[in-house]
This record gives structure tokens, sequence and C-alpha cells, in this order.
């Protein structure tokens, strides 16, 4: 039975983990994303979940109990934000070189310093390098629904990779919002329980991770690369997968809204693209030719979804909730991400950055209209008429 | 010409080893190779429990030491700890094998 | 944990499995080698380990393989303590839920001085307090070896390594005093652990009964064992064994347990050796003048007090 719920995007994923069954979780606080453990916690001990939930001595901690959970063949989560997540950066290469499959859940928040509990996606992209999946859910229904899929896709035998379930600090996080707890009986269909390939066992003992030849290192690392492509396979047919059996059907890399005839289009992620539709529906009352992109993910990057619809645009405004100081462009990730992923597409679009939202701000109807001012400017003239604008502080219009 | 690699285990991991790590052989290693008295030896066993390499072989049916002389690196500390000096350090170059 | 205690009587009488099999690159007399193979002997078969950067990981797993025979996993060298704790917690859940049929194994940690009480103490710490069943030994080579021997919080007062090399300036080499780990783990301020102990591999018999009593006793068990290295301790390789007897013999290293937070001595000892009789023959010692000699017997001699050691201490000259 579906089950209707009201509430966060936390409880949401919760939801999600209560459903597959967790074996282990790693718990710390820090905001945005406590709740989710004290939701885990009070659900262990009304026998709800039966899961074991390890209070870690900090975010580093939690990483490598989930990593040594996983090598154990166990099904193990952990979760954090802002610089907890870069607390933890030494773990992210060894338990995606290592292939274990855990589940992280990032509730984002802007870096330090100074303390700013607010939302921004820079925590978890500085980490992007390290060969996990990942992206940024728009609201609790998604969140839930990516954390399956994520889980999917993760322990699939071809794939074998840890993810990252992003949302919006507190836009996610902490606002209540409705969404379907699904059946089951349909996720038992879904996701088979976790067999690894290896796992620690006396009765087939094995030696993980031993120090290497610098030889033996490129192919390791190509081997990593080639799962991190073959990703984009499974993340299609995961998606399709998912549609069919819950009925909701997701792009599986690229949401596009009110595209159709759309000369501009706002390219982002994450909640702020809720703000971002409801505007485009005024614009384009208003007479402004302009859609949206929403990138459901950063790794593996969808440079080829990108590619197959870049050319129906003139102008695509990137907007980056997050910095990436002295990036090329004088934007953000996705801004860079974006011009790399069609820069020989032929009759591409201009690509123009924006940085907004940061600190936790939410991106007003006032600011989308003001960047589709600045975007209408650009195919106005043709060409880049500013390669990255920080809205608010250094607009042209 | 490409270069080509070996071949590399999933994510680094290899099988454990059932008797020896022959992959780290390292007998040839030594310059001082044990040898024991096995008259003067008491079959104590300190040597044989104490080595680094598990390279001291205990026969304990015919109650005799010898010498694992693929992995000893010859560092004499079975030679050092016998109670009763039956094991002498005697020069590589001075053994035709 | 649920093995039950079976003393190993004598040398004689150990058990004869290898489980830390021939072939690996530690260095020829390597202590914590010796260290490795009577531990995985006393635990046995039923074992997995892990392995927190250091010497007991980049010599034992050069290349891409290495010498156990039982299950092991390499840690990060801040780590060990939280990927042991993941472990033992999968293992409880997954045992407990049906999703296996494998029996609680003996989940061992062997960090090195660094991985258990300098970049490793938080993890330690947390998984003694969390009160995981498992043993967590520290290998206690003195220094950073790995890495070409450096200063760490157990290299003794006056040890000579690259971090701490005597000069004009710093005749002594290094001016600080070692950590206690025994003090810090097992000296109360950690509740769930109710059995620790030095151990010595000059002691090879004490020692493996000290590892089976660890794996008995429910909850966290630390064990400290000296492990004498000859490249960072400057002597040669066979002395190993005798250093690490004249350790204790001097003070320089005390064997004891703690259970239950009751000390009890493993060895009856009398008198104390002078200092002078551990410091000859090393190289990491010989720039000491007398005054550094000094300093480090009243410090022996202090901390056998302390540690109410009944023995006639050297004088301190």
């Amino acid at each position: 039975m579906t089950t209707k719920k009201r509430s966060t995007g936390l409880t949401a994923v919760c939801d999600a983990w209560q459903l597959v069954d967790i074996d282990v979780t790693a718990s710390y606080p820090i905001r945005p994303y406590t709740a989710v453990m004290a939701e885990v916690a009070k659900r262990i001990a009304n026998g709800q979940m039966k899961c074991e939930m390890v209070y870690a001595e900090g975010e580093h901690g939690q990483f490598s109990i989930a990593h040594g959970a996983s090598m154990a063949g166990a099904r193990a989560t952990t979760g954090s934000s802002g610089v907890g997540l870069t607390y933890a950066a030494e773990l992210y290469s060894p338990i995606a070189g290592g292939r274990c499959p855990i589940q992280v859940l990032v509730g984002d928040r802007t870096l330090d310093p100074p303390g700013d509990f607010g939302s921004e996606h820079t925590d978890c992209l500085t980490m992007r390098d390290n060969g996990w999946i990942f992206g940024w859910a728009q609201d609790a229904q998604e969140a839930l629904d990516n954390s399956l899929m994520c889980f999917r896709i993760g322990e699939d035998p071809d794939i074998m990779l840890p993810q990252i379930v992003a949302m919006d600090g507190y836009f996610v996080t902490h606002i209540t919002q409705d969404y379907e707890v699904p059946d089951q009986d349909l996720v038992d269909r879904f996701l088979p329980p976790f067999k690894p390939k290896f796992r620690l066992d006396v009765n087939n003992p094995v030696i993980m991770g031993p120090q290497i030849t610098p030889e033996m290192g490129p192919p390791l690392e190509w081997d990593r690369n080639v799962v991190m492509q073959r990703a984009k396979g499974k993340i299609v047919e995961v998606t399709e997968e998912f549609g069919r059996l819950f009925g909701r059907h997701y792009a599986p890399f690229v949401e596009e809204y009110m595209t159709e005839g759309a000369e501009m289009v706002f390219l982002l992620q994450g909640a702020h693209a809720v703000t971002c539709k409801s505007a485009v529906k005024y614009l384009r009352e208003a007479g402004y030719p302009v859609g949206m992109l929403r990138l459901r993910w950063v790794r593996p990057f969808p440079e080829e979804a990108l590619q197959a619809i870049a050319a129906k645009f003139k102008v695509i405004g990137v907007i980056d909730t997050g910095t990436s100081y002295g990036a090329a462009g004088g934007g953000g990730v996705l801004l860079v991400e974006t011009r790399a992923s069609i820069s020989e597409t032929p009759d591409k679009p201009i690509v123009q950055g924006f940085t907004s939202g940061l600190g936790g701000e939410v991106i007003t109807h006032d600011e989308f209209f003001r960047m589709a001012e600045m975007m209408r400017k650009t195919l106005e003239a043709g060409q880049l008429v500013q390669s990255s604008t920080w809205v608010n502080f250094n607009d042209y219009v | 010409m490409a270069k080509s690699y070996p071949e590399v285990p999933f994510a680094a991991i290899v099988p454990c080893p059932t008797v020896e790590n022959d992959k780290m052989v390292t007998g040839n290693w030594r310059s001082l190779r044990p040898v024991v008295d096995m008259e003067t030896c008491t079959f104590c066993k300190t040597c044989w429990l104490l080595c680094p390499d598990a390279s001291v072989v205990s026969d304990d049916e015919a109650e005799e030491i010898s010498f694992n002389l693929k992995y000893c690196k010859g560092c004499g500390i079975c030679s050092s700890v016998c109670p009763v000096d039956a094991i002498r350090r005697v020069p590589e170059l001075d053994f035709t094998d | 944990m649920t093995v039950q205690y079976e003393e190993i009587k004598s040398v004689k009488k150990a058990p004869d499995e290898e489980f830390y099999l021939p072939g690996h690159r530690t260095c020829a007399g390597c202590g914590p080698a010796i260290g490795y193979r009577l531990i995985a002997k006393a635990a046995g078969r039923n074992t997995i380990f892990i392995g927190p950067t250091g010497c007991m990981y980049v010599a034992n797993t050069s290349y891409a393989c290495g010498p156990w025979k039982v299950p092991w996993t390499h840690a990060q060298i801040t780590n060990g303590g939280a990927v042991a704790s993941g472990i033992e917690v999968a293992f409880k859940q997954l045992i407990k839920k049906g999703k296996i049929k494998d029996e609680f194994p003996n989940i061992i940690v062997m960090a090195g001085d660094g991985g258990s009480i300098d970049i490793g103490v938080q993890a330690a710490s947390a998984l003694f307090y969390r009160g995981h069943d498992v043993l967590f030994i520290m290998y206690d080579n003195e220094s950073y070896a790995n890495t070409g021997i450096q200063v760490s919080p157990m290299t003794p007062y006056g040890g000579n390594t690259t971090f701490t090399p005597p000069g004009p300036m710093i005749p002594e080499g290094k001016k600080l005093f070692p950590k206690d780990p025994m003090l810090i783990f097992a000296g109360g301020g950690h509740p769930a652990v109710k059995y620790a102990a030095t151990a010595s591999i000059g002691y090879p018999v004490d020692l493996m009964n000290k590892v089976r009593k660890g794996l008995a006793f429910e909850g966290p068990a630390f064990l400290h064992v000296h492990c004498p290295c000859p490249k960072g301790w400057t002597y040669p390789s066979d002395r190993t064994i005798d250093l690490a007897k004249l350790a204790v013999q001097t003070g320089m290293w005390f064997l004891y347990e703690l259970e239950d937070g009751v000390r009890k001595w493993s060895r009856k000892v009398d008198k104390l050796r002078p200092v002078e009789d551990y410091l000859l023959g090393q190289g990491r010692f010989t720039h000491l003048e007398p005054e550094h000699v000094a300093k480090l017997q009243a410090w022996v001699n202090e901390r056998a007090q302390v540690l109410g050691l009944n023995a006639t201490l050297p004088p301190v000259h």
C-alpha cells in the first residue's frame, strides 16, 4: 500500500532507508541534516527499523564506520552537511575506489567561514572528483525516490559505487511537504538484498586494499573511470524501471520545463527549481521565451543529455548555488561543467553564469526575472555580455 | 605504441595466501645464513616461535629444526635467542647453493 | 566476545598453525612482524584484521599481496577504530537478521603508535567508548617508521628521529616525554574497557595469552605491544628480542594487565636494571649526555613508583 505522508525531505529519506532495511548507519550531529538520524534513532527504539545506529565521533568517523560495515557486507548509510562533509574528505576516494556502495544523505550547507546554516551546494560538490555518483532532489518525494534509485544503481554488481543523495538544506530538509511512501512489496521487487562480490569472511578470506606498485595504479583508476561511464546507462535503465514500477517517471538526467519554443533556459539543480518553474510561468506570460532545465545528476555529469538538447536554445543561464573561487568563467561548478559539456556541440548556445541563492538565501521571483532580463540582453547581443553574474553584486540590468 | 598494463583485481582485492606469500620472496636479502647444530639443540622451539618470517621450520616428530631459505632474511634473531647457542650465522658466500 | 580463554602454557605448546605466513617486505628482524605473527597465531582462524596505514600495512602488502591467511583490510591511519567499529556492528546485525550464517569473528585492529595514539586516537577512543567487541592492538615501535622514522608521541625522551635530530640547540634531540596509552584508554576514562594490557615480543607466551584474554573479554580490549625496530632504533637486526627484554628489565617498558581497573604485574621484578643497559647499542640514543640519561632514569623511577612496582630502583646520577 502506498502511504500518503506529510513530512520533510529528511523524513522521506528515512522512509526510504526503512523500506530498504539498512543494516547500519552512523550518526553525528550537524545542521541541517541531523533530524534524519534522530528519526532513525526513534524508529530503532520503537522497533520500526532493524538497524544499528553507531554514534560516530565525527564525520570522518561516520564515513569510516559505514565503510567498514559495507566491507563486512552490510547495507550501510550515513549523512552530513557543510564542513562535516569536508571533514570526511579523506574517505571519499577510498570508499569509491574500494567499490563500497554506501549511501550518504547530504543536507547541503554553506561552508565555513564563518558559521552559516543556510543551504549551498559547494559542500559536496567540492568532493565531486572522487568517484561517487550523486545529484540533487528538488523535494521530499524526489529525495525518497532518489534514495531508492541510488541503492539500486550503486549496489548493482556492474556498478558498485557509493552514492550521495543531496538536498537543499532547509528548503528540502525541513519544509513539510506531501509525498507518497511506496509499497514495501514494490520496493522489495525493485531492490534485491545487498550481495557484494567480496566481503570480510573467514570462509573466503581476502586482503582488501594492499599497497600497489605505481604501474598497477592506472588500470585500477581506468576501471573507476569505466564504471563511472557505465553508470550513465544504468541510471537510464533504473530510472525507467522505477517509473514503470512506482508510477513516477523522472527524466533520467535533465528535466525539461516549458522548453517548447524557449530560446533561453535556466539550468540549475535542487529546490530552487521549484521557484524557477513558477518564475518561468510568469516570464512566459510576460513574453520571455524562457524555459528551465533541471539537472538530476552532477556525477556522472550528463554531458550527452545536454549535448542532445543544447542546440534547441540560444542562451543557457546556468545558476550555481555555490562557489568555485577562481574557476574558469568566474562562476561555479555547474557553469564550468555545462560549458565543457557543449563546447564542441554544433550550433551551441551562449552559456552565461549566475551565482545566486548563496548562504541559504531564497532565489526570489524578482531575481529570476532579473536573470531572465540579463539573458534577454545576451540574446539581443548575440554574444556573452558578461560571463558570470553574481546576482545582486554585479548585475548588468 | 600504447603501453599495456597488468591485469588488476577488482577494487584491489586479492585472495589470502594459504602456505606462503610468494609474491614477496625474501631469501635473496640474506647475507648471513642460519645453520643449526642439532646435537646442541634442545628443541625448545624458541627460534621457531620468534622468527619474524615464520622461516624456522620445526619438525615436531623428528624434533628437528631447519630453515626456510626461500624466505629467511638472515636477521639472526634465531641465533640470538637460542639458549644453547646451537645456531651459527654463516656468510652466504660460503655456500654453493 | 564469545571465545573461551584457552591459555598457552609454553613456547613448545604454542599452536602450530601459522596465520601470518612467510613472504613480506618487513625489515630483517622487524619487531612488529614478530608481533603480528604471534598475535595471529594466538587469535586463530576465525579472525579479521584491520590494518591502518603504517609499516604493518605498506611493508606487509608490497605489492598487491599480503602474508595473512585470514581476512584483512586496509584502513586509513586515522580510522582503524572506526572501520573496526563498522565491521563489528555489521557482523552483529547481519547475524542477528539472519542475512549471514557466519560465527561472530575475532576483530582485531593492528595499528602503529601513530594510528593508535596520535592521528588515530579519536577513532580508537570512540571505539572504546562505544564498547564494540573489538581487540585494539597498538604495535609500538616508537616512531612513524614507515615514512622513514619520524617522531611520534611514543618516541622516548632523547630519541633521535628525523624530526628530532640532536644538535647544539637541542642536544637531547627529543625533549618531550611520551603519552601513556594504557592510562589514556584504560585508566578508567573509557568505562567499557574491562581488559587492557601491555605486552612485549620479548615475552611471546605472555603476549599470546594476553591476546586471547582480550578476545575473551566482553567488549573492547586494548593491548599495547612493545616492538623494537632495527631501522628506527638503529641496532643490528638480531638484537630485537634482546632489546625487548632489556626494555622490561630496565623499566623502559612495564609489563602488566589492567583487569577491571586492577593492575596485575606480568613478571616478578625485584630490581630494575639501570636504563643505560637498554640504551647501549641503540643508535637513536648515542647522542645522549649523562644528564639526559639521568632524566630518563628519573622518569622510569617515577613511573615505577606511580604504577606501584615494588622493585629496587637504580639511582639517578
